[in-house]
């Protein structure tokens, strides 16, 4: 094995044991060591294993499979654990995607600053920018909460839905805030320089050392163990405060707002609470998309892609389920990979039907994700894992119903 | 409601008692429709003055009422359907977008395979487009139709929850427009590329085209037309019946599978149109429908939804409000001006304008 | 003389708990019948169970010569059966003479205004009424209008759940006179539901008193006022 092998194969030991941590079902004394022997051996066998290509290609995967099980753990603190039904999760995730690259990125200068504008680059380091897209994120879920937590259902679906359509809409026409309809560039890449020549100073030699074969064609490797340590971070959290007595009175409120209020909680209050928290999450989420891809613009955080598809990755995961929201996460956005395929393969039949359709090929994954959603609603409501004892409300209604 | 309402001012800080009374007396007092209506005119007189006050003169101010009355027109006939739906059926609809796009397209289809006539002035149109608008309405009566039996249907029979509804609702809009991009691509279209349509010269410099006047005065046909179904027919109070109260809708006989058949029938109908005459108005893309979405959800909820007389005031306000705020912010921001007024209506008054508040 | 409505033998309930154990009875034609019993007895689920709201998981119900143990209601108003809930009967935000309409929905055309008209003889508050919406009228005539959209459609047995439930005294005096008027004039036969036994009974022809889910006693309405188990357990006596 050459050194950028051993290299690689550290970097993905990270994600490996994280995963190995949340499914090994032994108790926690065995699950370390289990862990660390599985991780190392599965990530010597994939860097051994796989073509180059095939390794990259399902790391970089991962890392938008992993960022989008962010936003899902966001959005289930939200719905399963106090049943807001947001539709508007693409606006929380843009306003945690620009903040952190307003937060990160140098002030555009010279011959740039023409073409390229925004309100501020405070060139702050990445989990600077990360924080602060959660803040920033969490600020305006509270502003929003205060008037709109207290609708109905089927009122806070659709404000939810308004809100996120108007938050794109200023990214799309501010020009001043964010380069408007242009993309915003050069978001950094967070310890890139540790891959880059020369390396960066602050670095220990070994680790250096250790890194450089990888080379920086390769940071997304490093990318996906960052990715995955927030990740793990953020789910652990929200396992913590699910089973903290703050978590079983959200439960409360969730089944039982009336009792809960007549018990003397301050139901708004703590109904607040769990939006401001998954909006947090949310735009934590967009931070970690804007560093991944570089370069957003308002047309990224359409409700397909940053709502509609989170909820189907909720539904199928499971609602009310962290373990849940991470696999739907992984197992959608492999089912929208996959589509690209398959796309790839009809083409010639396409192109047989009419020679335009090939070029809108694109829209035919929508369509095949819009029927699964469709069938995840008709058929599997429920999830492919049932929230363990603390079920959501439309749940408890249907198994009612049904028996 | 009720419930979340009364838990909310329980749960609410003790407070001051004395402050805390003052408080609740304005918010009820806020909460009378006269005084809400009245709100809703303050806001609107403003923005003339903000538009004034930006440079717009006294006829473009007026313009900008007319066209947004029109638009109002228009906005009526997708918020009719979602406040037939929502009444009937008890959930937002938030597929109603992709039908009027639907329709609006459909149109577009027939009206290409008729030979083209001479346009029927001063309007911008010839017959063709009006044919091709009458073959789009039951075409897409009977998209929202199998939309129903595919989805919603089975949703009903195993009494789900009004998310899975919404979520089915989007999965059916995503699906629509997908459909749409399919096979037409993402590029704009229009009925008449290119023709000239000039606008007339009324009194008090209101420019106006005459295409615009023809949109309107066929909502208000169409929308007179539902009411009088609704109030006068057999079908129309049984559908009014059943948005009342669907169990004892059974008791009495009415088969309300039927009653729903025909709410979706009329309100995929009443999209088309609206579809079409958006086209007219502006032009065709994927997005239209969900572009509209917004502003005809404002105006239902504005009216009170399951209020049909409601819909078209509400969609006469938010459309007013959406062209005349064009004179003082950047036309873009539209929807968001439909939104906020949304937001007020369901904070300070949620059953809406002509909505019935519980019993 | 045959039976119009038999109830054999039947068990019903919701979901997994069972309400009803083993029920019987019998309405003739022409008949009031009365079924009283303490709260919880299982009357309102008989009534549903009956009218095809709920189906029996056990036993069979029917009607003339239909079996309609799995009819769903709006066959069953069909065959001549209508009903009468306790609460929710009318139609809030329709017009009286909408709600009447309403009743005699499944009647395409033909005779609707004669039989509006019939109504308002029995009701004549309700022709005063008729451009008012129901959602504005007190209890009893909401009664009253929920009776008359019942006798819409000319029913050959009417199903009542409670008619007397939070109306003042008065009015029930009231509507338990039109209930036997009702039956006098057209012949309908009347099942219902009362917590008031005493004057249900004393106008019933019959009566079956229910207890957990069971048939208890039954008998003519005088017999059952005059047994002395029935007193002591059901009238308060």
């Amino acid at each position: 094995m050459t050194d950028a092998e051993l290299a690689k194969a550290s970097l993905i030991f990270v994600p490996l044991f994280l995963l190995g941590m949340m499914v090994i079902p032994v108790r926690a004394i065995f699950r370390v060591p289990l862990a660390v022997v599985a991780a190392f051996v599965v990530s010597l066998l994939l860097v051994a294993g796989l073509a180059t290509g095939t390794l990259t290609y399902l790391v970089s995967f991962s890392t938008m499979a992993a960022i989008y099980a962010v936003l899902c753990l966001g959005l289930n603190s939200q719905w399963g654990l106090s049943g807001h039904v947001n539709f508007g999760v693409a606006g929380f995730f843009a306003i945690g995607a620009f903040t952190s690259a307003l937060f990160t990125t140098s002030m555009p200068s010279g011959a740039l600053a023409a073409y390229s504008k925004q309100a501020f680059g405070l060139e702050m380091p990445f989990l600077v920018g990360v924080l602060a897209a959660g803040i920033v994120a969490a600020i305006i879920g509270f502003l929003v909460a205060i008037p709109v937590l207290r609708l109905r259902t089927d009122f806070l679906a659709i404000s939810t839905l308004g809100i996120a359509e108007i938050i794109r809409l200023i990214f799309q026409n501010e020009r001043w805030l964010a380069n408007g309809p242009q993309p915003l560039r050069g978001i950094p890449q967070p310890l890139s320089c540790a891959l880059a020549q020369p390396a960066c100073s602050w670095l220990p030699q070994p680790i250096v050392d250790w890194l450089a074969p990888v080379g920086p064609r390769n940071y997304i490797f490093l990318y996906f163990a960052i990715v995955s340590i927030i990740l793990a971070v953020i789910y652990l959290l929200l396992e913590r405060i699910s089973r903290s007595p703050w978590g079983r009175v959200q439960r409360a409120v969730r089944d039982e707002e009336n009792s809960a209020a007549m018990n003397g909680k301050n139901v708004t209050g703590f109904r607040i609470q769990t939006f401001v928290i998954g909006s947090f999450i949310m735009g934590v989420a967009g931070a970690l998309y804007a560093h991944y891809t570089v370069s957003i613009d308002y047309s990224h955080f359409n409700p397909l892609f940053a709502t509609f598809i989170v909820w189907v990755m909720l539904m199928l995961g499971g609602s009310g389920n962290n373990k849940g929201a991470i696999l739907g996460a992984f197992a959608v956005w492999a089912v929208w990979t996959g589509t690209a395929f398959l796309i790839d393969f009809a083409t010639p039949a396409m192109q047989a039907i009419s020679s335009d359709l090939p070029s809108r090929s694109a829209y035919f994954r929508w369509l095949l994700v819009a029927i699964l959603l469709a069938a995840i609603v008709l058929f599997r409501p429920q999830g492919l894992i049932r929230e363990r004892k603390l079920v959501s409300d439309f749940l408890a209604r249907n198994t009612r119903r049904k028996a | 409601m009720s419930a979340n309402e009364a838990t909310a001012s329980e749960a609410g800080p003790a407070g001051i008692p004395a402050a805390g009374k003052r408080r609740r007396d304005i918010a009820a007092r806020l909460r009378s429709r006269p005084v809400f209506a009245g709100i809703l005119v303050v806001i609107l007189v403003l923005f003339w003055v903000a538009g004034y006050a930006s440079g717009s003169s006294f006829g473009e101010l007026l313009s900008l009422t007319v066209w947004g009355v029109m638009l109002g027109g228009i906005l009526s006939l997708g918020a009719m359907g979602v406040t037939l739906v929502y009444g009937v059926l008890k959930f937002p609809n938030f597929a109603h977008g992709a039908l009027l796009t639907i329709g609006a397209y459909t149109a577009y289809v027939v009206a290409g395979l008729l030979p083209q006539g001479a346009p029927l002035r001063p309007f911008s149109f010839g017959w063709e487009l009006i044919v091709a608008m009458i073959v789009a309405l039951p075409v897409v009566a009977i998209v929202a139709l199998v939309v129903d039996r595919i989805l919603f249907r089975r949703l009903r029979g195993r009494d789900a929850s009004l998310v899975l509804f919404a979520m089915a609702s989007l999965a059916a809009t995503f699906f629509l427009r997908s459909v749409v991009y399919l096979i037409w691509g993402s590029d704009f279209y229009f009925y008449y590329p290119g023709r000239a349509n000039p606008a007339l010269h009324l009194p008090f410099d209101i420019r106006i085209q005459a295409d615009q006047i023809f949109v309107f005065a066929l909502a208000i046909a169409l929308v007179a037309a539902t009411y009088v179904l609704l109030e006068r027919t057999r079908m129309g109070k049984a559908m009014r019946a059943t948005a009342n109260n669907p169990d004892l809708a059974q008791v009495r006989g009415i088969n309300t599978e039927r009653v729903i058949a025909w709410t979706w029938l009329i309100a995929g109908a009443l999209a088309a149109a609206g579809g079409v005459m958006y086209g007219l108005a502006s032009q065709l893309r994927p997005e239209m429908g969900f572009f509209l979405l917004l502003p005809i959800f404002a105006s239902a909820i504005m009216g009170g939804l399951g209020s049909p007389v409601g819909a078209l005031v509400g969609s006469i306000i938010i459309g007013i409000a959406e062209q005349l705020s064009a004179s003082f912010i950047n036309p873009a921001y539209g929807p968001a001006v439909a939104f906020v007024l949304m937001i007020l209506v369901l904070v300070v008054l949620p059953q809406g304008l002509f909505g019935r508040s519980g019993e | 003389m045959p039976a119009l409505l038999t109830v054999d033998t039947i068990s019903a309930g919701y979901g997994d708990s069972e309400i009803l154990h083993d029920v019987s009875m019998e309405v003739h034609e022409g008949e009031i019948v009365s079924i009283i019993g303490p709260n919880g007895a299982g009357k309102s689920t008989l009534m549903k169970t009956v009218f095809g709201l709920l189906h029996p998981k056990k036993g069979s119900i029917r009607f003339g010569e239909h079996d309609i143990s799995h009819h769903s209601p709006y066959r069953i108003v069909e065959v001549g059966m209508c009903y009468v809930p306790q609460v929710a009967n009318v139609f809030t935000d329709l017009t009286v003479e909408e709600n009447l309409e309403m009743g005699a929905f499944l009647l395409k055309g033909g005779d609707i205004g004669a039989r509006k008209e019939r109504i308002f003889e029995l009701f004549p508050r309700l022709k005063e009424r008729r451009r008012q919406r129901a959602g504005k009228m007190s209890g009893g005539e909401r009664q009253m209008v929920a009776m008359g959209s019942a006798l819409m459609l000319d029913p050959k047995l009417v199903l009542m759940d409670e008619p007397s439930a939070g109306l003042s005294p008065k009015m029930v005096e009231v509507i338990f006179e039109r209930i036997a008027e009702i039956n006098r004039q057209d012949g309908p036969a009347i099942l219902m539901v009362e917590q008031n036994a005493q004057l249900s009974l004393q106008m019933a022809h019959r009566g079956y008193v229910l207890a957990s889910g069971e048939n208890r006693v039954e008998g003519t309405g005088k017999d059952l006022l005059n047994d002395p188990e029935v007193a002591r357990l059901y009238l308060g006596g």
